[in-house]
């Protein structure tokens, strides 16, 4: 039995690289199609940062991908691949949405906590799902993960179409009712700072959690834990650690981080539940995490890098008339290079391996 | 009872059914062969869009079926790479990919078809009319009009389930995917069995794009798939790993989309039927099969490994 290389500590360069390949393949792309790949990252490069409040708007989608990235990355130190972040973020949003509407007259000091432990607590309850049945049954999680990100779409469509959180508003996109003035997260960046920022507190619950993360893991024995599992699953049960006690336990966590990003959009962004809300940050969050390399500092980080991308692909479509989409394809190309690297391959030889087995 | 089995929805039933029966079959053949594809959302994706686009620069529809299918390989073949010759972690590969061909298709789309959308006048795939079947009630509406790709759908089911089961490469390529040591003992190329698999799962799922966009809807839209090759993939499962498993899988979930549509707004004892829900039972029935609640769904012993030859 060979020992799986975990080297985490390993220096940016790999990630550095990879990004830079990906955006001259990226680049390259854009020459073929007819355009200047010069004027097109000038023109992203604006729309992330170009002014006060691009970068508050590019921090607006940081937090949720930052969190969303550390729910990724709290599962594959553990050794676990949770592709489940998007549908746990959409439970989280879902309980928040439904808890910030259900005492709307609540002072937000009872309220905000209320919303806030709903989110997390929907979002972990959803995770953990996905950990005990691969602990009990033998379910590889990246199935359960993936069919549960469906379920909840659907889910969502039904109670805000005509289901129980079913409200009237005035978009045209079914919503629940807007959560009470207690559970909004308040703006942190005043006016005469940047005019009409968006950026909320959710950015503060979002540090404090990158914090927690690495706290967990490397300064509590549940963390030691984890890594240990996460490091070769035979030798942790060697030393005394039940890894399937453990699955559950972790998977709750990475639920937990992206149900308070759910949390954060209903009481930071949207002080409602939309459907069809925040797609895609999930998704993300794995090229992320990925990226990052699992550490506190990596997920951050690439988070504000895709944060910047996404933002900046939205500018660069109008002002150089250049799809947006070409954002994913230099993420897309970011993760095929980061497929390869061998941190992700230890990871892979256990994809499939029904715990019974291994334990 | 005309919204539960009258014969406008059994061919819906087929008509939603068959994509996700094709992705299915892929996913069985690569799956079969110890190689975990979920980049089969992506590989029916490109073939949607590169479908449209050939039919649009050729107008012939032979040329579009196969540029459409030479996307999905195309697709497939990077995975094949990354995931055989580089043992790169599969699910990684498989979403970096998807995410690529949804990036490159919504790029393409928008910067060829943004202002007029894809062109109305492309040729189709023709449907298969079945006059004598005019006049048998249910079964003739079903069945009696239904694309040329849902036949060659059925005529691969058929050719896949005797192939893999009743074929001594069938045999070896189901080796592959439980014991590729002793493949590789018996003489076996285990690479180049699981490139082959990879690549005919691409190409099976690049049909399953074509028949949506050249077939069912006769254009192109960003993300038209909209996890039909993830639905393929819990077909797979379901239908526990077989071609014909994996049909009825299709049909079952197929049915239930149909019937969220057919029930809209059909009110039950008061209530108005949540047809919306009708849509999860795809997830949680795979979810259940797997868990051994539901049947038992057992993969491939050596899925989603990858092979290193001797000498480790």
């Amino acid at each position: 039995m060979r020992q799986p290389s975990f080297d985490w500590t390993q220096g940016p360069a790999i990630p550095v690289v990879s990004v830079l390949f990906a955006l001259v393949l990226g680049g390259l792309f854009v020459w073929i199609s007819g355009h200047d790949p010069i004027q097109a990252y000038a023109a992203l490069f604006r729309g992330a940062f170009g002014s006060p409040y691009d970068v508050s708007e590019t921090l607006v989608i940081a937090v949720p991908l930052l969190l969303a990235g550390l729910s990724v990355a709290v599962a594959f130190r553990a050794g676990l691949f949770n592709i489940g972040a998007q549908g746990q973020l959409l439970v989280g949003a879902v309980a928040a949405g439904w808890v910030g509407a259900l005492w709307p007259d609540l002072p937000g000091i009872l309220l905000l906590p209320l919303t806030l432990a709903a989110g997390v607590l929907g979002g972990a309850a959803y995770g953990g799902i996905a950990g005990w049945l691969k602990a009990a049954r033998g379910v590889n999680e990246v199935i359960t993960t993936i069919m549960q990100n469906y379920t909840i779409v659907f889910v969502m469509h039904w109670l805000l179409q005509n289901g129980p959180m079913q409200a009237p508003n005035a978009f045209g996109t079914p919503a629940s009712a807007p959560i009470g003035a207690g559970a909004i997260l308040p703006i942190v960046l005043p006016d005469f700072l940047v005019p009409s920022s968006r950026l909320h507190a959710g950015i503060v619950l979002a540090l404090l959690a990158t914090l927690g993360f690495w706290f967990l893991l490397w300064r509590t024995s549940l963390g030691y834990e984890l890594r240990a599992v996460g490091l070769g699953m035979r030798a942790a049960a060697q030393a005394g650690i039940d890894p399937r006690k453990r699955m559950v336990i972790v998977m709750a966590i990475a639920g937990g981080f992206a149900g308070l990003a759910g949390m954060i959009q209903v009481s930071g962004l949207f002080h409602r539940v939309y459907d069809g809300f925040s797609a895609g940050f999930g998704f993300d969050a794995i090229a992320v995490a990925l990226l990052g390399k699992n550490t506190p500092v990596g997920v951050l980080l690439s988070a504000l890098l895709f944060a910047a991308f996404s933002r900046g692909g939205t500018l660069m479509q109008s002002d150089a008339e250049i799809s947006s989409h070409l954002v994913e394809i230099v993420e897309a190309l970011v993760l095929f290079v980061i497929a390869a690297e061998t941190v992700v391959r230890a990871v892979a030889r256990r994809w499939g391996r029904p715990v019974k087995a291994a334990s | 009872m005309e919204v539960l089995i009258g014969a406008g929805v059994l061919a819906a039933t087929i008509r939603l059914a068959t994509p996700v029966a094709l992705a299915a079959l892929g996913g069985v053949v690569t799956e079969r062969s110890g190689v975990v594809n979920i980049a089969l959302e992506g590989c029916m994706l490109v073939g949607a869009f590169f479908g449209v686009f050939a039919a649009d620069k050729t107008g012939s529809l032979p040329a579009a079926l196969a540029v459409a299918i030479l996307a999905g390989l195309a697709l497939a073949a990077m995975h094949a790479v990354a995931a055989i010759t580089f043992r790169a972690d599969q699910i990684v590969s498989g979403m970096a990919l998807n995410i690529l061909a949804l990036g490159l298709t919504s790029y393409l789309d928008y910067q060829l078809y943004s202002s007029t959308g894809t062109p109305p006048t492309i040729p189709l795939v023709p449907n298969v009319h079945l006059g004598f079947l005019e006049k048998v009630p249910v079964l003739g509406g079903a069945v009696g009009d239904q694309s040329a790709i849902v036949w060659v759908t059925l005529a691969i089911v058929v050719f896949l389930q005797l192939f893999l089961f009743r074929t001594v490469p069938g045999l070896r390529l189901r080796s592959v995917g439980e014991h590729p040591r002793a493949a590789d003992t018996l003489g076996i190329d285990v690479r180049r069995t699981r490139y082959w698999a990879v690549l005919a799962s691409g190409a099976l799922a690049a049909l399953g794009g074509v028949y949506l966009s050249l077939s069912v809807a006769g254009s192109f839209s960003d993300n038209m798939t909209n996890g039909k090759g993830f639905i393929g993939l819990a077909a797979m499962i379901f239908g526990r790993w077989t071609p014909l498993g994996a049909l009825g899988a299709a049909l079952v979930f197929g049915y239930g989309d149909a019937l969220s549509v057919s029930l809209q707004g059909v009110e039950v004892a008061g209530f108005v039927f949540p047809v919306q829900l009708l849509s999860t039972i795809p997830y949680l029935l795979t979810i259940l099969a797997v868990a051994g609640f539901v049947g038992r769904s057992r993969m491939p012993a050596a899925d989603g490994q990858p092979y290193e030859s001797e000498g480790h």
